[in-house]
Parts: C-alpha cells; sequence; structure tokens
C-alpha cells in the first residue's frame, strides 16, 4: 500500500478513530495490528523475515538484560566486601558475556539483510572472475523478493541490540511492544531509522486526541504529498530518460541538466515521503525524528551528511564512526604516530581513516553495485580530504584574503557543495560506472549552455513538456521560498495556524487542489515508487 | 579542569565553552569535533576513552567532560 494512494489516507483514518477511542493503555496493540495490516499488503512471506528479525533482536535483548541484572544482584550482594580489582573482573566478564549474544544478533540479523540485499552482487563477481580467468562455471542467481522496508527495519534492531548491549538502557520484556518497534508502519518503508529509547517510550505513553497535533500531522503529509506528486513524480521521467541514455547521446549541458533534475528529485521524493511518514505518526501523537533539514543549503559535505537522511547519518555516527574512531586498530596507529613524535598526524589519523568505513557502509546501504561502492569512496575521499587539509585550506583563504563571513563566500560555498554531492548522484545514476563518469566527464567538456536558455525548445524534448515545465518551475519555487522561510526559523504550520480562518482553509483548499490537479497520476507513473523504498 | 577547557578551545576556539551546557545536544559540536577532543584527551591525559563513555551527556559540556576524565582517571 503506497503512502501516497487514497487506500493508504483512508487506512490511516480508520486507524487514528479506533486509535483515539479505545482505551489508552490499548493504543500501543491498536498499532501494532495496524502495522502487520500494513505490511501484509506488501506480501505474506516477507513477513517471515521481519518477524524472524524480531525474535532474534528480542530474545538477544532478555539475554543480555539477564546477565547484566545477575551482575548487578551479585554486587550488591557483596556490598563493600570487593575490592576494586575484583570488581573490574567482574564488569568484564559480564561485558564479555553480553557481547557474545550482542555479536551473535548482530550477525543473524546483518546475515539476513545481507543475503537478500548482496547475494547476487557477490554471484555476479564470482562469475565475472570466472570468466576472467576462463573457468568453466556459473553459479545461478536467486530469485529473492526484497522484504519492504529491511534495511531500515534491520538498522533498528541493530541499533537496539547495541545500545542494550552497551547498558543504555534496559531490554523490553514484551514482545509485542518490541514487534511495533520494529514494523511501525509510519517509518516501514524507507524510515525514518527510529532508536528505541526515543519511539519505545512514546509506545508507552497515552496519547490523548489532540486537534492540533493531528491538524499538524495532516498538514505535514499534505506537504510531503506536494513534493511527491508535484514535484518528484513530474520530473521523473525527465531523468529517466536522461540517465538511462548513452554518454555519447547527448552534449554535456543534457547531463548537467539531468543533474539538477535528479537532485531535485531524489529530494523531493525522499524528503516528500518522510514528511507523509512523520505526518501520519503525528496524527497518532508520534513524534518521528527530523530526516532532513534543507540538506542543500549545506555549505560543506560533512554538513550535507547531517542534514541529508539524519537518522541514518545519526545511526552512523553513533554505530560505526566512534566505534571505529575508538577501535584498537585506529588508536595503535595513532599512538605509533604519537610515538615518533608525529603529534599532528596522530590526531588526524581517526578523522581520516573513519570517514572511509563510514562512507564505504552508507555507499553499499544504498545498493550492491560498484557504482555505490564508488560513491561512497568519492564522499570519504572529500570529507576526510578537507579534515586533513584544513590547515592548509584556512591558509590558503588568509593569503588571498577571503572574508569568510561574507554572504558572497558563503553562497559560493553553498553552490560549490551542491555540485559537488550533484557528482556524487551521478555516479550511481548512469547505466554503470563507466557510462556515469563518462557523463560527468561530459559536464565538463561540452557544458552546452544554450540548452538551459531553451533554444530550440530541446529542453522540453525529456519527458517534461513545455506546460509540465511551467508548472514545475512553479512549483519549485514554493518549495525554495518555504526552504528559505524555514531555514530563516520560521516554523510554518505554527505561523499558518496564526492566521486567519478564511485564510488558513483558502491555503488548505488550495494545496490539495493543486495536489488533485497537478499532482503525477495515471497508468504512465505507476513506476514511480519511492526511490527509498528499494534501499 | 583548566586543562580540559584549554583542549576544548584548541579544537574549536569559536565556542565559548565555560557557558555552553548543551554542545552535542544543539549540534555545538560535530562528530569530527568529538573526535578531535577526544583524541587530545587521550594524548594529554593519558587515558583511553571507551565506547560506553561516547554519550551527549558526557560531552555537553566542559564540566561534563571534566567528570568523565577524572571518572576515567579514578577507574584506571
Amino acid at each position: 500500500m503506497a503512502y501516497t494512494s487514497f487506500a493508504f489516507l483512508l487506512f490511516l483514518a480508520v486507524v487514528v478513530l479506533f486509535y483515539y477511542i479505545i482505551p489508552k493503555r490499548f493504543q500501543w496493540v491498536i498499532l501494532l495490528l495496524a502495522s502487520y495490516a500494513f505490511y501484509l499488503t506488501s506480501g505474506v512471506k516477507q513477513v517471515a523475515f521481519i518477524i524472524a528479525t524480531t525474535v532474534v533482536t528480542y530474545v538477544a535483548g532478555l539475554l543480555m538484560q539477564k546477565k547484566r541484572d545477575a551482575y548487578k544482584k551479585e554486587l550488591e550482594q557483596l556490598g563493600s566486601d570487593i575490592t576494586k580489582e575484583q570488581k573490574r573482573a567482574m564488569k568484564k566478564a559480564v561485558g564479555a558475556k553480553v557481547h557474545t549474544i550482542q555479536v551473535l544478533a548482530v550477525l543473524i540479523n546483518l546475515g539476513i539483510l545481507a543475503v537478500i540485499k548482496y547475494a547476487n552482487f557477490v554471484i555476479e563477481n564470482l562469475n565475472g572472475l570466472f570468466t576472467a580467468f576462463k573457468w568453466d562455471a556459473s553459479i545461478p542467481l536467486v530469485n529473492i523478493i526484497v522484504p519492504l522496508g529491511i534495511s531500515f527495519y534491520t538498522f533498528q534492531t541493530l541499533g537496539y541490540l547495541i545500545d542494550v548491549g552497551r547498558g543504555k538502557y534496559d531490554a523490553e520484556r514484551h514482545f509485542g511492544r518490541l514487534a511495533l518497534f520494529v514494523s511501525f508502519f509510519p517509518s516501514i518503508v524507507q524510515g525514518p531509522i527510529n532508536r528505541y529509547d526515543d519511539l519505545g517510550a512514546q509506545f508507552k505513553a497515552p496519547h490523548k486526541f489532540d486537534y492540533t497535533t493531528v491538524k499538524f500531522g495532516v498538514q505535514l503529509m499534505l506537504w510531503g504529498l506536494f513534493k511527491k506528486l508535484v514535484i518528484a513524480d513530474r520530473v521523473y521521467p525527465m531523468v529517466s530518460a536522461i540517465f538511462s541514455s548513452s554518454p555519447t547521446e547527448h552534449s554535456g549541458g543534457v547531463f548537467l541538466l539531468g543533474m539538477l533534475a535528479y537532485a531535485l528529485q531524489i529530494y523531493t521524493d525522499f524528503s516528500g515521503g518522510i514528511d507523509i511518514a512523520r505526518g501520519a505518526a503525528q496524527t497518532l501523537g508520534i513524534n518521528l525524528p527530523q530526516n532532513f533539514e534543507r540538506p542543500y543549503f549545506s555549505q560543506s559535505v560533512a554538513e550535507y551528511w547531517r542534514r541529508w537522511h539524519a537518522s541514518l547519518g545519526g545511526f552512523m555516527r553513533d554505530y560505526v564512526f566512534y566505534p571505529v574512531m575508538l577501535s584498537k586498530f585506529v588508536t595503535k596507529i595513532s599512538k605509533s604516530f604519537r610515538g615518533k613524535g608525529w603529534k599532528k598526524a596522530a590526531k588526524l589519523v581517526p578523522s581520516v581513516i573513519t570517514p572511509f568505513v563510514v562512507f564505504f557502509l552508507i555507499g553499499i546501504w544504498h545498493g550492491a553495485s560498484w557504482q555505490y561502492v564508488a560513491f561512497g569512496l568519492y564522499n570519504a575521499i572529500i570529507v576526510a580530504g578537507s579534515v586533513a587539509l584544513d590547515g592548509v585550506f584556512k591558509k590558503g583563504l588568509e593569503l588571498c584574503h577571503i572574508n569568510t563571513e561574507a554572504g558572497s563566500w558563503k553562497f559560493f560555498k553553498m553552490v560549490r557543495t551542491f555540485f559537488v554531492l550533484g557528482i556524487a548522484k551521478m555516479l550511481v545514476k548512469g547505466t554503470g560506472l563507466k557510462a556515469s563518469l563518462a557523463m560527468i566527464g561530459r559536464m565538463f567538456t561540452d557544458p552546452d549552455f544554450g540548452l538551459f536558455l531553451g533554444m530550440g525548445g530541446k529542453i522540453y524534448e525529456f519527458g517534461v513538456d513545455q506546460k509540465n515545465m511551467t508548472v514545475l518551475l512553479i512549483a519549485v519555487l514554493v518549495l525554495l521560498t518555504v526552504s528559505i522561510l524555514q531555514e530563516k526559523g520560521m516554523k510554518m504550520r505554527e505561523t499558518i495556524s496564526r492566521q486567519n480562518l478564511l485564510f488558513r482553509w483558502l491555503l488548505y483548499i488550495g494545496i490539495i487542489v493543486v495536489i488533485l490537479v497537478f499532482g503525477v497520476y495515471g497508468p504512465a507513473y505507476d513506476a514511480t515508487a519511492f526511490i527509498y523504498q528499494a534501499y | 579542569m583548566e586543562k580540559v577547557l584549554e583542549i576544548l578551545t584548541r579544537v574549536r576556539s569559536d565556542i565559548d565553552f565555560e557557558n555552553e551546557k548543551a554542545l552535542v545536544d544543539d549540534s555545538v559540536l560535530d562528530s569530527f569535533d568529538i573526535v578531535g577532543i577526544v583524541s587530545e584527551l587521550a594524548m594529554e591525559f593519558d587515558i583511553d576513552i571507551s565506547i560506553d563513555d561516547m554519550t551527549a551527556e558526557n560531552f555537553n559540556s566542559a564540566q561534563a567532560i571534566y567528570e568523565m576524565v577524572e571518572r576515567i582517571l579514578d577507574e584506571d
């Protein structure tokens, strides 16, 4: 059931109705039933995967909790009859047991994800190797249907297992509540990636019907539908036409157009989907984390990754970045540099090594292909490079007398970051890595700016005609205006609620009409499932 | 405490570490700043900061960072 479908709106309305009329202590049960009902609409067989992951997570959580509780009890019983060394040894022993359970559970959950997502990628590469060495062998590809939201719910369970293992919070003792955390329907399709201490607590709290909260939720959903149906799906044919072509087929200007179109599509598609998810959750009184903070206004690649898909960034920071940075491997290198008197290098080691691990994982999380590996590597080189060369850049700016506080400089940095990341997006968009690189190359060797001036109407030849282009430009202008206002600190929904009744309703009706009239529907557009749904 | 403040200012000279109380919660520091602070602390005090110490509460203020260092030194 797509979030953009009428069926989903109807489904949500029924859930909201039951949710607020039944006794508050059963509200989470309604959410669990609704989440599984929603999941079942994507296929019956796939439910087995999500249940397996939930069971593994639940059992491992309880086992870890049991070990920790036993340790605490023993410590209490011993009271002051214990030396510091004994206490340390006991802590170490329980830590090792918890760690074993944690690693096993993480490996099982990650294993399920890896087999489903990466089996064919590994097989294809092995077959490639066989051919290269002229061995007469070939492994047949496996035909697996990827269960809905597997990347998202698996990551949520990993976060939970690591947090419980670290003793950040207690394990959930109720299987149903944990099952709800794993399957919560507004965020199952494409996130945001939730944390148990946040979402679990919200499921336990009673939720009274509050008109403003529900209204804000509906407004956020409408805004998401506008982004997805009016902008993302309108620009989709252009992206598809340009990037499925051969690099020699068009001028570099066309690929630049493709880059701009894809940047627009992926942002409005993903952030629109997240707005719908967060809005739907808000109608139930549940706050999901903000996943996007107008990322295209970022002034550096590192900042962009804090503002784009922030729940994945936060996940990577807490469960990959910090652990790698503090790992024996990294600290050993750092210490050996320190021993040699290379203080600066010793300090830089963690900041330079860690991005490679994080972005490699971010890359392959998005998809099993060498294009995504290249995407990760490209981002890592830029982020690690800018940290390593920070001093050099600063000196260079001083030498050139550049006022880094000037608005023009900040604007330049914003545009530069947009293009640097636009190129990253192109790496994964061509029909293969070679094609992508050739398209990027053409942008520089054959820019063809005339295309953008509408010369000869060539710009309308890529699936978006003049009429649709006008609608698109107006819609983008609306999006840009709202984004700038938000960037300046305006809270849109609160500002709207302070306006007069007539204006408010005209605005609501206006946006509904715009979505209904200018939203892209129909058989030709059936293919536009949310992009991130596939990740 | 003074040593901690000195380290913090070395990593980010533009922040008022004496008064800032939500360095992580308000995203005043990013993860690279934290990495910088952790490696400086490790070097200066010769301590091993573990992953369990990497919580927002431990890095929200200079005082919290100081207390964490004291605790690790005490545990050693």
